[in-house]
């Protein structure tokens, strides 16, 4: 146990969280992750227990909605939060003042810098790419880059080889893919958050090359 | 010389350190540079004890068996008890040398020379202005404001590199490229990645001869003054910016290489 949450800690922490909203245990973890960023990983093997423990204590009380678990806080659970909101200020504070807290933000802070600029400087390469690849057809004449040229896009240049040549690049791809995270699933111990992220990044990829696809058409 | 041996949280503080070695499994190792006295905190611990040793001014956090366990034998989970979670303060001028299996690591505030390798971990760089090595395999390397010569290293992983300056050299088989330059002076960046996409954004006034190329992907660039070259397939954009006094080369074999320019501060584009 993470020395954080010695004293107890951890139960008054689930009991903020769920004072927040009503949450499903994977939300539970999912902000502890968020909130204690390397200083503690919780894993549902600790969580769900101790949220059983609550349930117990008559601190939160659980229903079953959409097939999963929400926990709430009740009102005895809202009255032990309040008798020891000093003690949770504390842990704040403590937090804070150590090498680790200061570490933690630090490193917090760069990660939000980065993502959001990462985002942003990506979005003008494809931006700045898409135009480009524009003003490279139209001088493809002179220099005669036929690569990535999409058929569809030119019915003139259209022939059943480019088509092909391009349907066996995806191809490959796809098998490229789909070998490279078996891999990676293979040696992961798969959290139930982590699972329904990666279902949810492959669903959406599948509709996003729907969407391209009925574009073309 | 002293030594420790810690086995359940702790904080240590020691007199004078110069010289900073950390050898740890899985966890996460942080270095903040300031000017407090140098503190070692523990704040979490799986597995076998921590062997801490204080000599003069070196300081090496580690294990007492060889930390390292041979080719692939992470992989066999016999190393997965080593939990550490360590933060560290040590003064601005501490060279420190960080070496983990699946760590993260942070290191900020540092002038001295940084050297960050993990295996799986994520490296988070923020203001180092002395040389800075990271390499990882699986991981990502985030870097912010390192104004120090930057040299950086992974496989499969992103590399991010925000608000740098001095020399990068930033290399990649699949994990993406992304570099925002400042308008500090940029004497040398060297970007090369295989399959990944390379992204770089430079300032209205840049001072650069720039050769950007890819075998198969697609160049990209939003400075006029640069030309395309390489015909048929118009891979190489190459070029002077400003007097030309630093160097920026990008290379990919099938990533995109975009070169884009930074909007002035009353948004006027390009």
């Amino acid at each position: 146990m993470s020395p954080v949450f010695s004293h107890g800690m951890l139960r008054l922490y689930l009991l903020k969280l769920l004072d927040e909203s009503p949450r499903h245990g994977y939300d539970v973890i999912r902000l502890l992750e968020d909130r204690f960023m390397g200083l503690y990983a919780p894993s549902p093997g600790t969580i769900y227990p101790r949220l059983q423990r609550l349930e117990a204590e008559g601190l939160v009380t659980q229903s079953q909605e959409g097939g999963r678990k929400v926990y709430r806080i009740t009102d005895a659970g809202r009255e032990e939060l309040r008798r020891r909101q000093d003690e949770l200020d504390e842990l704040e504070t403590e937090i804070r003042s150590s090498v680790h807290g200061l570490a933690r933000e630090i490193r917090e802070e760069v990660r939000g810098t980065v993502r959001d600029l990462k985002q942003e400087l990506k979005q003008a390469a494809r931006e700045i790419r898409r135009e480009q690849r524009h003003e490279n057809r139209s001088r493809r004449d002179w220099f005669g880059d036929y690569h990535r040229i999409d058929p569809h896009d030119d019915p003139q240049r259209a022939g059943a080889h480019d088509a092909d040549a391009a349907g066996s690049r995806l191809e490959g791809r796809l098998r490229e893919f789909h070998a490279a995270t078996d891999q990676l699933l293979r040696r992961a111990y798969l959290t139930e958050a982590q699972l329904r992220e990666c279902a949810a990044i492959l669903d959406e990829t599948f509709q996003r090359i729907r969407d391209v696809l009925r574009d073309k058409r | 010389m002293a030594t420790w041996k810690i086995d359940q949280p702790q904080k240590l503080t020691f007199e004078r350190v110069r010289r900073l070695r950390v050898r740890t499994v899985r966890g996460s190792v942080s270095v903040v540079g300031g000017d407090e006295q140098p503190t070692l905190e523990v704040s979490e611990l799986e597995g076998p004890p921590l062997q801490v040793r204080h000599d003069g001014d070196q300081l090496e956090v580690g294990y007492e068996q060889p930390w390292w366990p041979g080719p692939l034998g992470w992989l066999t989970g016999r190393q997965r008890r080593h939990l550490a979670v360590v933060s560290l303060a040590v003064p601005r001028d501490c060279e420190v040398d960080l070496e983990v299996v699946s760590s993260s690591l942070m290191v900020s505030g540092l002038r001295a020379p940084v050297r960050a390798k993990t295996i799986s971990g994520e490296i988070t760089l923020a203001g180092c202005a002395g040389q800075v090595e990271a390499e990882t395999v699986s991981g990502v390397v985030l870097a912010h404001g390192v104004a120090g010569d930057l040299w950086a290293n992974t496989v499969s992983g992103d590399l991010t590199l925000v608000e740098g300056g001095g020399t990068v050299a930033a290399k990649t088989v699949s994990g993406t490229i992304v570099l925002d330059l400042d308008a500090a002076p940029v004497s040398d960046v060297r970007l090369t990645s295989v399959s990944g996409d390379v992204t770089i954004r430079l300032p209205q006034a840049s001072d650069l001869q720039v050769q950007l190329q890819s075998t198969s992907g697609q160049v990209a660039s939003a400075f006029d003054e640069l030309h395309r070259e390489g015909r048929p397939a118009l891979r190489t954009v190459r070029g002077r910016l400003g007097t030309g006094s630093g160097r920026l080369r990008a290379s990919t074999t099938s990533g995109h290489v975009a070169l884009l320019r930074r909007e002035d501060e009353d948004g006027e584009p390009r």
